[in-house]
């Protein structure tokens, strides 16, 4: 008897939290549904993210209560992302106009740095997040260039420098062949004429290694024609790294541009994407989007 | 006799051993006289006479005429004329090449656009081509080749370069971009201005606008084609990637900046509404080709102008000649 009286209390207490539950989540979906149908992206952004949106745009700080309900809706996130991708990429535009966007699939975007030729492809727009997912490398080297500036010198300035050199170094080579051609020839007398030569045994020795002297250095010159072989290849391929770094330094030299006509300097820019969630979310509910 | 006929007397004569033999022959059936042979003579002297005479009738139309379609009849055939014939030698004449550079101007000179002007040799029956502003860097002339008797090559004496190809028969006129580049862009560079360049290619460009206009020639402006619509196929099949990354350093080197297209294609901007594009063409049934195009609100700006103008433009254009050149009609040049 006792036991089915707590049994039912029990089961009672099931629905009822249960129902709550599912009233709950319907009328999450119900939320959602409306701000969808109204186009309330803000609205939108604070369902699918509620404890993000107390925390940074509500300045909540304990939202440990806050029942979640993202996880009905994550199999169409991208759907999501899709809907959301439309203001959001309007109002980077405004902010970035140096960022270009281009469509992969349903809801996800990469950006380009610039619209000039040979354009970095920069990184993804995470939509749901309202974040930049830049490639690291590339932003790697930005920031590497802005940091070069104190030093008035560019990302691959060293780099090209190098190379430079080392074409300088191999072209002398190339200009030298007729040089060692002739002294190769100067040797190689000498060495006729020490073979004709008439020796006494006390100097054998002394001979013999004046021979194998003039031998080394034949050896040598024939050892440097080995590399100007490949000397014109090595030059022309030296060429077209030349060309890559200073092509990579220019489009650097145009972010770095576009970064400072906007936001002033590298620092301004990051700032402004750390809060970019928060500033576009201030914007939504300024614009009502 | 009309004009026709008579210009097409022909004046070759049997060569004086063929003529004994002949003269064997008939000796043999019935003897000529002196008096015959003289009158013969007589008549030979009076049809090569006549034939200097029409001549002198076409020099007359060439020189003077008003009207283009008898200036290009004379032309033709004083080019092709057989003056001199065994019994009538002219020790003073003009060279076929010379009634080329008559035309031009004459032609030039009916429409009002003569620039060039006509020099003769004080000493010898010879003429050329002098330039203002370019005549003490070289002058013109035709060349004639002796296995084609259809056309000539308008040629710059000192350097030997090839400008154009003109054709009076096939009514064909071609320019070459190789050797207008090589002329004008290299080797004139530093010799003369921007404004006597263009006046030089307004020049050229007159005699492609009015042998079209007038005769239906059919013209090759090539690199110096000004129309919006003129793609200028380069020498690399696939895209001038080197080349190409090489004017987008250039050119954020002097200011401008190389753009990125919605199809991939490089666009300049060179103010004045004058945009270059490098883009992958597919003509029609054609292999698609890498291309360069000039567009301009007027169509008044050809890839040759561009380089005349932008000096980081000619350098590029030179240094990547193994990929870039724009190629000329290859039966010709």
């Amino acid at each position: 008897m006792d036991s089915e009286q707590i049994k039912l209390a029990d089961h009672q207490q099931a629905t009822t939290i249960l129902a709550n539950s599912i009233t709950d989540k319907i009328q999450y979906l119900q939320t959602l549904d409306q701000a969808i149908q109204k186009q309330d992206d803000r609205m939108v952004y604070q369902l699918i993210n509620t404890k993000r949106y107390q925390t940074e745009v509500l300045q909540k700080e304990d939202v440990t209560e806050i029942v979640e309900h993202e996880q009905l809706v994550q199999d169409v996130n991208l759907e999501i992302s899709e809907f959301l991708s439309e203001k959001l990429i309007k109002y980077i535009n405004e902010i970035y106009p140096f960022f270009y966007f281009e469509k992969v699939a349903t809801g996800q975007y990469q950006f380009y740095f610039g619209n000039w030729w040979g354009r970095r492809l920069f990184g993804e727009l995470d939509v749901l997040n309202v974040a930049f997912k830049f490639n690291e490398d590339e932003f790697y080297k930005l920031s590497r260039a802005f940091s070069l500036e104190a030093e008035k010198t560019r990302f691959n300035s060293q780099r090209i420098h190098e190379l430079s050199l080392q074409n300088e170094e191999l072209q002398a080579l190339i200009d030298n062949q007729g040089h060692r051609d002739a002294k190769k020839a100067e040797l190689r007398a000498r060495l006729k004429e020490m073979a004709q030569e008439k020796v006494m045994p006390w100097e054998s020795n002394k001979h013999k290694e004046a021979k194998q002297n003039l031998i080394d250095e034949i050896a040598y010159l024939a050892s440097i024609d080995e590399r100007t072989n490949s000397a014109y290849q090595q030059i022309r391929q030296n060429e077209k790294r030349i060309l890559e770094l200073s092509k990579e330094d220019t489009l650097l030299g145009y972010e770095k541009q576009s970064i400072v006509a906007k936001f002033g300097d590298f620092a301004n820019f990051q700032a402004a994407n750390e809060r970019l969630y928060r500033d576009y979310i201030a914007n939504l509910i300024a614009t009502k989007g | 006799m009309s004009k026709e006929d008579l210009n097409a007397t022909v004046t070759f004569y049997p060569k004086e051993n063929e003529v004994q033999e002949s003269e064997y022959i008939v000796e043999e059936i019935t003897p000529i006289s002196t008096t015959e042979r003289l009158l013969d003579y007589n008549d030979q002297l009076k049809i090569s006479l006549q034939n200097g005479i029409n001549f002198t009738e076409l020099l007359d139309t060439l020189i003077n005429t008003k009207n283009s379609s008898e200036l290009l009849d004379a032309t033709m055939k004083l080019i092709d004329y057989q003056l001199d014939s065994s019994y009538l030698v002219y020790p003073q004449q003009y060279s076929r090449a010379d009634y080329y550079l008559i035309f031009i101007n004459r032609i030039l000179e009916i429409h009002q656009a003569e620039s060039v002007v006509l020099q003769s040799n004080e000493h010898e029956f010879e003429l050329h081509h002098e330039y203002p502003g370019i005549d003490s860097l070289g002058y013109f002339v035709f060349k004639v080749l002796e296995n084609n008797e259809n056309g000539a090559y308008y040629v710059e004496k000192n350097t030997g370069l090839e400008l154009f190809y003109l054709d009076f028969k096939q009514r064909v006129l071609r320019f070459n971009s190789r050797a207008l580049t090589e002329l004008l862009i290299v080797k004139y560079q530093d010799e003369i201005t921007y404004e006597v360049l263009t006046q030089f290619t307004d020049y050229l460009l007159a005699i492609g606008d009015i042998l079209k206009a007038e005769y239906s020639f059919d013209v090759d402006f090539n690199i110096l084609d000004t129309s919006n619509t003129a793609y200028y196929a380069i020498s690399d099949p696939d895209m001038p990637q080197q080349a190409l990354d090489r004017l987008f350093i250039l050119a954020s080197e002097t200011g401008h900046m190389l753009l990125s297209g919605a199809q991939n294609e490089a666009i300049l901007e060179l103010g004045q509404n004058v945009k270059m594009t490098i883009f992958q063409h597919s003509g029609f049934g054609e292999e698609a080709r890498w291309v360069i195009a000039i567009t301009d609100p007027d169509n008044a700006v050809s890839f040759f102008d561009v380089l005349g103008r932008y000096a980081f433009l000619s350098d590029w254009y030179l240094d990547n000649l193994n990929s870039l050149e724009i190629k000329s009609d290859p039966l010709y040049f």
